[in-house]
């Protein structure tokens, strides 16, 4: 009887525990993260507009090294926002949202430098925007 | 002769209002599905929301990611792109509409204007005709558009499982505020 109930306790608290960490369960944090694929702005926007579906098949919530040259930086509200040059007509470009949760080395940028950032694709709409974006030094 | 030039002249005067665009990249788009008896709050962010304007004709039209939407919770954000939106199948969620009381909106003044937009919303894959209030706020050179409905997210699809009803909604809320400014 005892043991039963010694069981049933072990039961509940690993219950409890793994309850208690998915609810406190920590934001994608990719510093330490391998990329799945790695591109360069240009041929990434190039790639969604020639082909919305087929790059949300190849890029779609997988981990993005992305290498550009930095066109615009925009501080939203404590949501900083990287745009990347792709040469695109009419100016869409590759925007990379930095993680809210994620330590940054820096979070100021310069138009003109070259960067790499590490996110997640979310897909295309006009730019092709990734989120959880860590740079890579 | 004379006709030709007077159809250039009306098609170059159309063309010129027709690229009265303006955009964003920009908007907030905020989703409110927290139940009246949740203890917690099931609510969601994007900063990412792209729309165009042309005002002109009054069409309307906003894209926004699903994937971009930020919860608090990284449980609740992974829920809503697996089992409710599932993103993965329907990444973005589009409306294309109209404005239907432009007569009352003169969007090359400044001032404040309600207006009244009607058309498409998709979602999960499902289109449906929604109307929806909303202020515009004209003010140099800038256009900030503030409105707020409802979506019943049954009505797309997305259900809401009886174990998490006393917590989500299914009368989502949809806040928005954008500032466009015409396009280059």
């Amino acid at each position: 009887m005892k043991k039963i109930l010694i069981a049933l306790l072990v039961v509940v608290a690993a219950g409890a525990g793994v309850a208690y960490y998915l609810w406190n369960k920590p934001h994608v944090n990719l510093t330490n993260a391998k990329s799945d694929i790695a591109v360069d702005a240009k041929t990434l926007l190039e790639e969604y507009q020639r082909d919305e579906a087929a790059s949300n098949e190849k890029y779609f919530d997988k981990v993005i090294a992305v290498k550009g040259i930095v066109t615009e930086v925009m501080n939203d509200e404590g949501t900083v926002k990287v745009s990347l040059e792709t040469g695109d007509p009419n100016g869409f470009v590759v925007r990379c949202e930095l993680s809210a949760t994620a330590p940054h080395a820096r979070t100021e940028f310069t138009a003109g430098e070259p960067v790499q950032f590490k996110g997640t694709c979310s897909g295309l709409n006009f730019d092709v925007q990734l989120d959880n974006c860590v740079e890579v030094r | 002769m004379k006709k030709i030039v007077l159809l250039f002249v009306v098609l170059a005067a159309t063309t010129t209002l027709s690229a009265q665009n303006y955009f964003t990249r920009d908007g907030k788009v905020k989703l409110d599905a927290t139940s009246s008896t949740s203890p917690e709050k099931i609510e969601a962010l994007t900063k990412t929301a792209s729309c165009v304007l042309d005002i002109s004709t009054g069409k309307i039209q906003w894209a926004v990611l699903l994937k971009s939407f930020k919860f608090e919770q990284a449980l609740m954000e992974e829920h809503f792109n697996e089992n409710y939106v599932e993103s993965n199948k329907f990444p973005k969620a589009t409306f294309a509409g109209q404005i239907t009381n432009l007569s009352e909106v003169n969007l090359a003044k400044d001032g404040a204007y309600n207006a009244v937009v009607t058309g498409k919303m998709t979602l999960h894959g499902v289109t449906k005709d929604i109307t929806a209030n909303g202020a515009l706020n004209v003010s140099g050179g800038k256009i900030r558009v503030n409105a707020g409905f409802s979506l019943m997210l049954p009505d797309y699809g997305i259900n809401i499982p009886s174990l998490v009803s006393d917590k989500v909604t299914k009368d989502a809320r949809i806040l928005i505020d954008a500032t466009l400014e015409p396009m280059k």
